[in-house]
């Protein structure tokens, strides 16, 4: 069975910071990366991804992958560091992952964050709202 | 070829939340679906960047009426993930207790709505009938027939009268009776099986693409169950099955929430059982949580309900993140309605338990002449059993 161990002997190279605990790992991988990484937990190990989790921070923006690999429990979290807050990019992974889309497009209109090769970039969530929302999620912290 | 537009929502006297289907027909034949979210956001997500880790609790476990005891679950287990706190055995049984009877409830309360949706409106009355004893339970235990607030991070914040176990064990098996005589009645049933089998197939491989969860994926061939993947509180000192069947289509998704419901009764049963020799604290005194990050997650009802905090040693989260199953099985609706006919889709649509299963009536803007039209997919739906129940019994 593929275990952590085998992911970070094939993948250690294309992934950077890491916070290894029980259960969990959590890395950062660079958008260059970021699809090779992707077909490796979703193609090769059979990892369901959770969802995924985009937030601000006060360096920039991130977008945290949650991949769930149900037989042994543990989950894989790639993490990809956005720094530039006036145009926030990163690569989607809907084209890989089909239950990707929605999340993607929710970031997007939440955080203000452009997903490249999405391929249905619409809003979610607030396409009908009355006072047509503008990034929610980013308005408590100034850039 | 002539396609009709068929909007479903998003608001009617009869739904229970506001969702919008546009489905494309050619004559009685779906051809595509399209989605669209969002009518009722309510923001949790921000809202719980202003609450405490207990209030918290308390703000999830108003995210869905059905799944009371799930989101606060999964978000306590976010929170207790981040300094990887332990609870005391007696609480992991008292969680585990209250979050088997929610399943129950809520497996009749959709076995009910199912039956209602193809004509089959005994099994509606009869389901529903033996779901109230499992919420007058529920009342016992927490004083409350939803919405129990009984979930602190650490532990739960009310016990079990050891008193009242034998009283409640009494009840069970009266609901075991019961609830198998529904599955045996159901598994019987010809016109069930002839209206439901092959019915809105959603195959292993769109289940595994679309990351669907719960009865959805378990009844494609997907072994997914949170209970066994990564068992939490009690689930790893009990016993049951993991209910997986192969075929995808509206029955098989029916078979695993019978079979699940009767697998937990006995998982209540034991954990009633373990109550009355298990003593012991029920929640350990949790003074801080350090900055970190946590994932909490729950087998839900209707599947994987999944929790992400991010601390940063305060008493709330900085970011809280919310899952619920049906964000993820909604989608497989592209797989599982395209080519069948507009009488299947409200069962189908039904089938994964959405929240809004009262999706039962629509709107046809246009015939095939332009001409505005109405259309009720519910008599669609219950004419259909009727034909199939008169050709059996032919």
């Amino acid at each position: 069975m593929l275990d952590k161990a085998t992911f970070l002997k094939e993948m250690g190279a294309r992934i950077g910071r890491r916070i290894d605990k029980k259960g969990r790992l959590y890395f950062e991988v660079a958008g260059e990366n970021l699809h090779e990484v992707v077909n490796y937990l979703f193609h090769t190990m059979g990892c369901r991804l959770s969802t995924a989790t985009g937030m601000e921070t006060f360096h920039g923006l991130e977008v945290l992958y949650h991949f769930s690999h149900d037989p042994t429990g543990q989950y894989y979290c790639p993490r990809v560091v956005i720094t530039d807050k006036k145009n926030p990019r990163s690569i989607s992974i809907a084209p890989i992952v089909k239950g990707a889309d929605w999340i993607e497009r929710e970031m997007s209109e939440m955080l203000g964050i452009t997903f490249d090769g999405h391929p249905r970039p619409e809003r979610l969530l607030t396409r009908e709202h009355p006072k047509g929302l503008d990034r929610p999620l980013r308005l408590r912290r100034p850039s | 070829m002539i396609k009709t537009v068929i909007p479903v929502g998003p608001f009617h006297p009869l739904l229970e939340e506001a969702e919008y289907f546009t489905l494309t027909v050619d004559g009685e034949t779906v051809v595509d679906i399209d989605l669209d979210i969002g009518w009722m956001h309510r923001g949790h997500e921000y809202l719980s960047e202003g609450k405490t880790f207990t209030q918290s609790i308390y703000l999830v476990e108003r995210i869905c009426g059905i799944c009371s005891t799930s989101h606060p679950l999964a978000c306590a287990h976010a929170v207790e993930d981040v300094d990887n706190i332990e609870i005391p055995p007696r609480a992991a049984y008292i969680r585990t207790l209250i979050g088997e009877l929610e399943r129950i409830h809520s497996h009749l309360l959709w076995l009910g709505l199912a039956g209602h949706f193809i004509g089959y409106d005994t099994l509606w009355m009869w389901a529903w009938k033996y779901r109230e004893p499992v919420l007058q339970i529920f009342e016992k235990i927490s004083g409350n027939r939803n919405h129990y607030g009984m979930l602190r991070v650490g532990g739960v914040g009310r016990d079990v009268d050891p008193d009242s176990i034998s009283g409640l064990l009494k009840i069970l098996d009266e609901i075991w009776r019961k609830i198998d005589m529904v599955a045996k009645a159901a598994g019987d049933d010809p016109v069930l099986k002839a209206r439901l089998k092959g019915v809105g197939v959603l195959p292993k491989q769109a289940a595994v693409d679309y990351c669907a969860v719960g009865p959805t994926a378990r009844a494609s061939g997907l072994p997914v169950d949170v209970r066994k993947d990564e068992p939490t509180d009690a689930y790893g000192l009990v016993e049951f099955e993991k209910i997986v069947l192969r075929n995808g289509d509206v029955y098989d998704k029916l078979v695993v929430r019978l079979l699940e419901t009767l697998e937990s009764i006995k998982i209540v049963r034991q954990c009633l059982e373990k109550l009355k020799t298990t003593p012991g604290p029920i929640l350990n005194d949790v003074q801080e949580i350090s900055a970190g990050e946590g994932i909490g997650r729950y087998e839900a009802p209707r599947g994987e309900v999944f929790h992400y905090v991010r601390t940063d040693g305060s008493n709330r989260p900085i970011r809280h993140k919310v899952r619920a199953p049906s964000y993820v099985n909604i989608p497989t609706f592209a797989a599982s309605c395209k080519g069948i006919p507009v009488a299947d889709v409200l069962i189908t649509l039904a089938s994964v338990d959405p929240c809004y299963c009262c999706t039962e009536r629509a709107v046809r803007m246009v015939d095939s002449h332009g001409l505005p039209r109405r259309i009720d997919l519910s008599k669609l739906s219950r004419e259909k059993t009727a034909r199939i129940r008169r050709e059996i019994h032919e």
